[in-house]
């Protein structure tokens, strides 16, 4: 063979393996965009999806307050708002999965109405509220707790005004303060003896800065009695509509006081019906920009009890679980500040690639 | 054992691949785009957040009574926390408005987005103002 031809086929060779290895090479390089770009049409068709969740309505678009109908579409915009991102009270009840009412995620999967994608909605106050009890001083007559209260935003304090009512059994008592620089409050309440049971201390704390910006913190405590009863012991609360349908664990129940609290306002509520299981309460629709929180206080034989649910029935999670699913999909979660009866929560949902 | 024509097509073919590779070296940097999904995110979140603050005219309310310290808390808790921001205020001349800080940050970062979101006040003499958003993930 002429030394040529060794040359030529070395050469040639070498052409070769420089042009497989510069395609493996741009294959290399090009793959993470292309990724990108797939993932990048996910993304935007996922933020459609939520958009279309928020600012639709839903068929029919009163579907919310309609307790037994299942819609043909889904949306949670409140139907007698104009303005983008106000969601309906009874819509965004109907996800928690802690009313009778509300719909099942396979339910919700399908209203949506697009296979290929899984999803998760939470929905919360936009900043935090914890009570802790810090002594109890008895006397003759009454008894004072000594409560702190903190309002935090991820550990950062938040400045805010205070009420909050405390129910034990047919007594109901208020009291007003503030947060300061820390985020802390001392509340002392004082509680007669003459009354005896599980008793709540409910607080509602208005941001400083924005009336609009309204969280709350329910507190259950025993006065006089031993440990108190956890919630939804004895009763099950769904409102919806307007309505408070009180469903008993126990068929000897017997409710005391159906009450509803925001900020500025309490008030008894009207029964509207009764059957041997349940009782159901009209609902007053109050200007107050506050979440409503109602509560029930009752007897089981010798158990006193006092329960609550808040209207809307935030906060909440609904839909797929990505926090445990081991299928590697990636998940895209988009924020958005929306208001609920003039009050504002943010609302997280996150999308997965399959159902 | 090669003659002269033969290391020539050596020479070139070495030629050819330092070509090549160099080309495929200086291009690779370029291919790494700045994440502009969360860049994306980020701005329709802020827009929507003054969208949301301005509804019932509490944006311009805060503007007009100049309680920078209230539009900062407002922020503060409408934001995720974690986000770098900074918020100016301007008048129908593109006057700076704003006599105090507001944002948790004066330089957001380099790959901060800027939103520009014009707030009509609901007082019965209508003013206009002009806010400019920068917003930015944490590095």
């Amino acid at each position: 063979m002429p030394a040529s031809s060794i040359d030529t086929f070395l050469a040639c060779s070498i052409m070769i393996a420089l042009v497989l290895s510069a395609m493996v090479s741009t294959s290399n390089n090009l793959s993470p965009s292309i990724n990108e770009l797939s993932h990048k049409n996910d993304a935007e068709r996922f933020q459609q999806l939520a958009q279309q969740l928020l600012l639709n309505k839903g068929t029919p678009i009163n579907w919310g307050s309609l307790r037994d109908v299942v819609p043909e579409s889904l949306g949670l915009a409140d139907s007698a708002s104009s303005l983008p991102y106000e969601l309906d009270v009874d819509k965004v009840s109907r996800l928690n999965r802690q009313n009778i009412y509300s719909l099942s995620y396979s339910q919700l999967w399908q209203l949506l109405g697009v296979s290929d994608v899984s999803f998760r909605i939470e929905i919360k106050t936009l900043f935090n509220l914890s009570t802790t009890l810090i002594s109890k001083t008895s006397g003759v007559n009454e008894t004072t707790y000594q409560f702190d209260v903190y309002a935090e935003k991820s550990g950062t304090p938040v400045l805010a005004l205070l009420h909050g009512y405390v129910v034990v059994r047919d007594y109901v008592n208020n009291f007003a303060s503030s947060t300061s620089s820390n985020g802390h409050s001392s509340i002392l309440v004082t509680i007669p003896n003459s009354v005896s049971g599980t008793a709540i201390l409910l607080t509602f704390a208005k941001a400083e800065s924005n009336s609009q910006i309204v969280t709350f913190n329910v507190y259950n405590f025993s006065h006089n009695s031993s440990e108190p009863w956890p919630n939804r012991t004895f009763t099950r609360l769904n409102p919806l509509n307007y309505v408070l349908n009180v469903t008993f664990t126990y068929p000897s129940e017997e409710v005391l006081k159906a009450l509803v609290f925001t900020y500025n306002y309490n008030f008894s509520l009207t029964e509207k019906s009764r059957s041997a299981q349940t009782v159901e309460y009209d609902i007053p629709r109050l200007l107050d920009s506050s979440p409503m929180l109602l509560v029930t206080t009752g007897l089981n034989e010798s158990s006193s009890f006092a329960e609550w649910v808040s209207y809307p029935q935030v906060p909440l999670e609904t839909g797929a679980d990505f926090d445990s699913s081991d299928t590697g999909a990636k998940t895209v979660s988009f924020s958005h500040i929306v208001a609920i009866n003039s009050v504002l929560y943010k609302i997280v949902t996150k999308w997965g690639g399959s159902a | 054992m090669f003659d002269n024509k033969g290391q020539i097509k050596i020479i070139e073919a070495f030629l050819a691949i330092s070509v090549m590779f160099s080309v495929l070296v200086l291009t690779a940097p370029m291919s790494s785009t700045p994440d502009l999904e969360k860049q994306e995110k980020l701005k329709k979140l802020g827009t929507q957040v003054l969208i949301k603050l301005d509804n019932n005219g509490t944006l311009g309310k805060l503007i007009e009574g100049e309680n920078w310290t209230a539009l900062k808390q407002s922020m503060d808790l409408l934001l995720p926390t974690g986000v770098f921001y900074n918020l100016t205020v301007y008048d129908e001349n593109m006057q700076k408005v704003n006599t105090q800080e507001v944002g948790n940050s004066s330089q957001p970062g380099p790959e901060a987005v800027v939103i520009q979101y014009l707030c009509v006040t609901q007082s019965s003499d209508t003013r206009f103002y002009t806010i400019q958003l920068q917003l930015a993930w944490p590095e």
